[in-house]
């Protein structure tokens, strides 16, 4: 049984391949990492060292900044992403299904929206702050009308592209308007929601980062303008690295949400 | 049995007609709707300015706004330069960040997604670098390369560089197996595929990942703006609200959002242009 | 075979269909008439995009005609009507529902109780032979089972007429043979007036009590065939032959 392998040339060389492959990897996060140790070497480097990071980190959880640690900081930052988000799931929605549904209320409302939505999120901050000061109101507001658009443009598309035919299948056995909505457009629309809902938590994460750079006590932004402000640039690079870390977790969190609440979506997508 | 399709009981030009009809009546509404919803928007805005419920502090009515528009075309006041130079300044910003993004992250997207070799060479380090929001680099970038062109452009170009390569790559991946195939039987050089057929049944999602872009970089490029800057118009909105000036923050707003459809508007055109066989 | 009470049971009376394409009005059907008996199984049998579907959407309460009604036991309907029942021909399977959910879905949307359309789908998942895949999702069977929960589907809720549009249109040739033998055997075992839409000459007069031959498009009735053949028919039979032969003489050519 214990034949002896013979490889052919070819054979041989597309192993020598998948080892490289597998090598490459770890070949490029080392340069990286010798790239930063590199450029955070010398006296007066702009760039804070591995170690330096490092030691800002234990020194943040022995001596909060403003009574928080760092993850005091994240969960400040996501308390304010959780309550927006939520008000944007259900307000783009329902917005997003009224446009996408009926063709009265889109005609009527998608073009005001498309304009509201040409202006860029933070461009809303001096009004807003104008109108609602620097408290914890505003901040979440402008985190809401960040996530807001990814959310409606998604349920819109998904609703106003329902296939024909799903429906066809309603009219066949007398499904009433309601049945139609509830029944097969929306779980049609299921998976575009899905992808709003993706969308908007990474819209959202990006914009309490900006509120919070402009004016807050808490929260990862705030500890970004803070280190940028007294020249700590180990903890500007230490608030990146949380707040790519969680903006990681966040996108692995809702996509794992959407593959446990609609299984039928894992075949399609691929 | 068969019948001569002279028997129906409507002749040909009023069943024309009737279906014409119908199609005309529907877009007809549609349009009233859309131009019903703008303008009810605009007037009821002037009347809750014009009502005097709010003071001019924080709120400025259309017809104000359209006057300053004019005024602030000659008038530097409050932050120091006329619209026009505010416009070009951002202007020149965003594109270049957007366009070092293009020339960058397109051909390595496209890489990335043929060579096996350069994915797993260049993907771990892609992968830490994408959950980073751009307007995050901000900080570092101003402490870097200071406030001047090269700073914010460079902050643009991270958030436009990271759509553009994400669609590069997957749009090369998603390439038909079938075409390179017919490619291969012709005896073409894994290169000549790449380039000939890799590439341009990559473009309609590269294209996708333009717009997003173009989208991401006059976004970011507004908060940048906004932090660290001395002229542009996220520096114009930032300074109207240091002085209070609601009307110079709403014509701020109002100009970046139609600056921003404009590039929607253009980049359809290109788009028609250059994928012209997409259409059926 | 020939029937022995030949009852009208649906009528199409001069329908006509046209659509608006840019600027030009296109005729999808021009002036079809047509008498369905019960129980039969009536094909249409036409060329490529001749409208035929087009005709069964109307049939089906999807599509209303320009011109010209239906008639179920001599009364118009108008819409969609519960005895109306239709096989798709794209699989037009919820994705998000299981097979259970999909072959209920009639019952369901008319407001049975939950006891009532459980047995009802059960017996025509067990008629079609899927029993053990109720709660599969459509993306996990195969083009052909998936087709047999479409038959089931439009099974369920008992209705009196079945409307079949293409339904073996996407299957590969061997899958199609069982098909078509299984739609017979179905079709055998619940007997109901079938209108079968197809473009392809063998599978209608395999299948076929008559057949009516439609031109290309806009459709109107070219001819309409009947099949006397008895049933089991076998495709290499030479009156099976000529039959098609004749039929296939006086088919128009899709473009």
């Amino acid at each position: 049984m214990n034949q002896p392998i013979v490889m052919s040339d070819m054979e041989r060389r597309e192993l020598l391949w998948k080892r490289i492959h597998r090598v490459l990897p770890f070949l490029s996060l080392g340069l990286l990492l010798a790239l930063w140790v590199y450029v955070s070497q010398g006296e007066n480097a702009r760039f804070p060292s591995p170690g330096a990071t490092w030691d800002r980190f234990l020194l943040i959880m022995r001596h909060p900044i403003k009574g928080l640690t760092i993850f005091g900081h994240v969960w400040a930052s996501l308390q304010r992403v959780c309550i927006a988000l939520i008000c944007a799931w259900l307000f783009g929605i329902a917005f997003g299904i009224l446009t996408g549904w009926y063709r009265k209320s889109d005609s009527l409302l998608t073009p005001l929206f498309t304009a509201f939505r040409s202006v860029p999120p933070l461009a809303w901050i001096p009004l807003i702050t104008i109108w609602f000061g620097l408290g914890e109101f505003p901040k979440i507001l402008l985190v809401f009308i960040g996530s807001i658009p990814a959310i409606v443009v998604n349920t819109h598309a998904g609703m106003r592209f329902v296939q024909k035919i799903y429906l066809d299948v309603g009219t066949m056995f007398n499904a009433n308007a309601r049945q139609k909505l509830f029944k097969i457009a929306i779980p049609s629309a299921l998976d575009a929601i899905f992808a709003g809902i993706r969308t908007s938590t990474s819209a959202a994460w990006m914009v309490v980062l900006a509120a919070e750079m402009l004016g807050g006590k808490s929260g990862v932004g705030f500890l970004i303008i803070r280190g940028m402000d007294s020249l700590d640039m180990p903890l500007v690079l230490l608030s990146m690295i949380f707040i790519g870390l969680v903006g990681a977790l966040l996108a692995i969190i809702t996509q794992l949400t959407e593959l446990l609440l609609c299984p039928w979506t894992r075949k399609q997508s691929n | 049995m068969t019948q001569p399709p002279s028997t129906a009981r409507l002749s040909e030009a009023e069943r024309v007609a009737l279906v014409k009809r119908q199609k005309k009546r529907d877009k007809r509404t549609a349009t009233a709707l859309s131009v019903l919803g703008i303008l009810g928007f605009l007037l009821l805005w002037q009347a809750i300015a014009a009502s005097g419920l709010l003071s001019e502090r924080f709120l400025a009515s259309p017809l104000e706004i359209v006057g300053l528009f004019f005024v602030k075309l000659v008038d530097p006041s409050p932050d120091g330069a006329v619209l026009g130079v505010n416009i070009l300044s951002s202007l020149t910003v965003a594109l270049t960040g957007f366009g070092l993004a293009i020339v960058i992250g397109i051909p390595l997207g496209l890489l990335m997604g043929w060579y096996r070799a350069f994915d797993s060479f260049m993907r771990p380090v892609f992968e830490i670098i994408r959950p980073i929001p751009p307007v995050s680099w901000i900080p570092l970038t101003i402490v870097w390369l200071g406030i001047d062109l090269k700073a914010k452009a460079f902050i643009v170009f991270f958030a436009a560089f990271v759509p553009c390569l994400i669609n590069a790559y997957t749009g090369i991946r998603q390439t038909n197996p079938v075409l390179i195939n017919v490619a291969k039987t012709c005896g073409a050089s894994n290169f000549t595929i790449f380039w000939k057929v890799g590439c341009p049944s990559a473009m309609t999602m590269v294209f996708a990942g333009i717009r997003v872009a173009l989208g991401n970089s006059w976004a970011t490029l507004v908060a940048a703006e906004m932090l660290a800057a001395d002229s542009g118009l996220g520096y114009m909105i930032i300074m109207g609200r240091q002085f209070a000036r609601a009307d110079i923050v709403i014509l701020g707003i109002a100009v970046i959002g139609v600056i921003g459809t404009l590039f929607v508007a253009l980049l359809n055109v290109v788009e028609n242009r250059v994928l012209g066989w997409k259409k059926q | 075979m020939p029937m022995d009470a030949k009852t009208v049971k649906l009528s199409l009376r001069h329908i006509c269909q046209s659509y608006v394409v840019g600027n030009a009005v296109r005729d999808a059907v021009v002036d079809v008439s047509l008498d369905v008996f019960d129980n039969e199984f009536l094909v249409i049998l036409g060329p490529g995009q001749c409208g035929k579907s087009v005709l069964l959407n109307i049939v089906g309460g999807l599509e209303r005609p320009i011109d010209g009604g239906v008639f179920l036991d001599a009364c118009r309907i108008e819409g969609s009507d519960p005895r109306i029942a239709m096989v798709f021909q794209k699989l037009a399977l919820m994705p998000w529902k299981t097979v259970l959910d999909n072959v209920a879905f009639g019952p369901q949307i008319a407001g049975t109780d939950k006891a009532v359309w459980r047995a009802e789908a059960q017996k025509y998942i067990d008629l079609v032979g899927l029993q053990g895949f109720e709660k599969s999702y459509p993306f996990e069977l195969s083009g052909g089972m998936k087709q047999r929960v479409g038959i089931a589907r439009a099974y369920t809720g008992n209705p009196e007429i079945l409307l079949m549009d293409e339904p073996f249109g996407q299957l590969d040739a061997q899958t199609r043979y069982a098909m078509e033998d299984e739609i017979q055997r179905i079709w055998q075992q619940e007997k109901r007036t079938v209108l079968f839409v197809t473009n392809n000459i063998e599978e209608a007069v395999y299948l076929g009590d008559r057949i009516v031959l439609l031109s290309n498009g806009p459709a109107h009735i070219k001819e309409i065939y009947e099949i006397g053949l008895p049933r089991p028919r076998h495709m290499t039979d030479p009156d099976f032959l000529a039959i098609r032969k004749k039929i296939a003489d006086n088919m128009d050519l899709a473009i």
